[in-house]
């Protein structure tokens, strides 16, 4: 029983982390209709960031947030003007597929030019909590895995609010439900898109901090990009509010099924999981049929 | 006439360099060439022509080189063990591949990205050992042999598509690509043909994995399965021109010759800057370095 409950704690602190890592790349769906495989490679790149912010600054990995988030909201803000912005009038589907085909480019070429600048050693921020534990009835639990957790109902709730209660973000909620008669209601939906598809970029820096406190490569970002996919699915294309949720079930059953069959097909529960959602259910497990 | 000529030419030439230049680098190349163009190939019947663009190629490459490597190394003969790789790939596409159409547009490819993850853990944790050549088979191992039969299928499989582009069941394909909708209103069994086109596109990739498993003499079971045996052809195949007969050839000659230009130094700066010019071509030539040679030679002959 106690092996069980420790191996479920890992379940939500893994989740937590799953369902930051889908928030920008549900975002940017949400609104655009932009599938943004190239999130894995910009969450590892924000791990890249943090890790030399902690290296040569010496700054904490949570305060390193200040400096990165920022920096990647440039980034977005500079891949969307150069490429995605370009197949922002195409019909719905030559969107999606257009947008696939490109962001994988940028995916091949990130995670490339990382592993020459940087080699494919495995990297982790040591801070002096790492390796701290608490024990709560015989679970042990991290430090790092209860901060990543909190930061991501903090960020997850604050983006929610950020879209529910400010002017800005209702004006982004409009544009993803019809782009059209927002662009009638007066809103700059070319520019509603540039922030949102910005503000998506920046979210990877949070999922970064979380990896960078754990172990990384370049090679990491296929299966970030894979994670987020899987999320995106189960909590429902394009909804924020589904994002924590279908995480945390990413992370219980794989916690399950390390319990019951192994950690060696760990990965292999949670794609198998997602391929019968894709075919059953493909509006997800909260959507409903549209 | 003029172009079947020189088709006839190349393929003389390359039947015979490697009788008078006796230079293994040279094998070592073509044999690549071959392998990298046979799986463009394949994946071009399925994302080219059918437009359903797969992320997984490399599940059923990697089936024909788990096939052809078993049936081998046991002693069947490999023009036998071939076709039987290739047929291991049709089967393994009708138990996964066919259902995978119940996912459309970008839910195939991310669904087919899946596919091939699962597999790849899969076969990493079943056979985690490597794979070598046994004796007896060593002898057997010759780079001529492999580079005619690498030559041979890829041959054969530039012409099956150079029909296939011909045919009705082509044009049923690009009009799947091009609508799927519109394609179905006008009575084209749009499910019937996409089986047909990933049929035909997992038996190539099968061939592919053969001769992937014949040329490379010891490897680790799971890296046919790779996902790089994904990605790359679908590179290659946009780059050199998605949908026509020669993109895939052309894209794969620049791919290995590219790959081979920066290995020594920089490694796996090819797939960086084959990246870029993914996204150029995406953006800007949807037909690839072969679209680029029909506009210009368009805009010659209006001038």
């Amino acid at each position: 029983m106690a092996l069980f409950l420790q191996i479920l704690s890992y379940g939500v602190i893994n989740g937590a982390l799953y369902g930051l890592v889908a928030l920008g790349l549900s975002l940017v769906f949400g609104v655009m209709n932009y599938l943004n495989v190239a999130h894995g490679a910009l969450i590892m790149l924000a791990s890249y960031a943090v890790f030399w912010a902690c290296y040569y600054l010496k700054f904490d990995p949570f305060v390193s947030m200040i400096l990165v988030a920022p920096t990647f909201f440039v980034i977005g803000w500079i891949l969307f003007q150069g490429l995605f912005q370009r197949i922002l009038r195409f019909e719905e589907g030559e969107k999606i597929k257009n947008s696939l085909l490109i962001s994988f480019g940028i995916l091949l070429i990130f995670s490339n030019a990382a592993t020459m600048l940087w080699t494919a050693d495995e990297r982790a921020v040591t801070t002096d909590y790492t390796g701290k534990v608490i024990e709560l009835l015989g679970v042990r639990i991290p430090y790092i895995g209860i901060a990543s957790v909190v930061l991501a109902i903090i960020v997850i709730v604050a983006v929610h609010f950020f879209l529910t209660r400010t002017y800005f973000g209702k004006a982004i909620r409009a544009v993803s439900q019809d782009n059209e008669a927002a662009g009638w209601m007066g809103i700059n939906t070319k520019m509603v898109c540039l922030v949102s598809f910005a503000l998506g970029v920046a979210l990877a820096t949070f999922p970064g901090v979380v990896i960078a406190l754990q172990t990384f490569n370049p090679i990491v970002s296929f299966d970030l990009t894979n994670k987020a996919l899987i999320v995106l699915v189960l909590a429902g294309v394009g909804s924020l509010k589904g994002v924590l949720f279908g995480g945390l079930l990413l992370g219980a059953v794989e916690a399950v099924s390390v319990f019951l069959v192994g950690s060696a097909y760990r990965e292999v529960v949670g794609l198998l999981l997602f391929v019968f959602v894709l075919m059953f259910r493909p509006q997800g497990l909260g959507g409903r049929k549209s | 006439m003029k172009r079947a000529l020189i088709a006839l030419g190349i393929l003389l030439l390359v039947i015979i360099v490697p009788l008078v230049v006796q230079n293994e680098y040279l094998f070592n190349l073509m044999i690549l060439i071959c392998l990298y163009s046979i799986l463009a190939h394949s994946w071009n019947v399925l994302g080219g022509f059918c437009g359903q663009i797969s992320l997984g190629h490399a599940t059923f490459f990697g089936a024909g080189a788990l096939t052809f490597r078993y049936l081998w190394l046991s002693g069947v003969s490999y023009y036998v063990a071939l076709p039987a790789g290739a047929l291991s790939a049709l089967i393994l596409a009708s138990i996964i591949g066919f259902p995978s159409f119940k996912m459309k547009g970008h839910y195939f490819a991310i669904g087919t990205l899946a596919l091939a993850m699962i597999l790849l853990h899969t076969v990493q944790n079943l056979l985690p050992g490597v794979s070598f050549i046994t004796q007896e088979c060593l002898d057997q191992y010759n780079l001529l042999t492999i580079y005619y039969l690498a030559l041979g299928v890829g041959v054969a499989t530039m012409l099956a598509v150079w029909a296939l582009s011909r045919s009705k069941i082509g044009l049923a394909m690009v009009s799947i690509r091009d609508d799927e909708d519109a394609a179905e209103a006008i009575g084209i069994n749009t499910f019937k043909y996409k089986v047909i086109s990933m049929s035909i596109s997992t038996l190539i990739a099968g061939f592919a994995g053969g001769i992937f498993a014949f040329y490379c003499g010891t490897y680790y079971y799971y890296v046919p399965f790779e996902l790089g045996w994904s990605f790359d052809p679908l590179l290659i195949a946009f780059i050199g021109g998605a949908g026509t007969v020669v993109g895939p050839v052309v894209g794969a000659v620049v791919f290995v010759l590219l790959k081979e230009l920066f290995a020594t130094h920089l490694g796996q700066v090819n797939v960086l800057i084959f990246g870029i010019v993914f996204i150029i071509v995406v953006l800007f030539l949807p037909k690839g370095m072969v679209g680029v040679v029909t506009l210009f030679r368009r805009s010659k002959k209006t001038r």
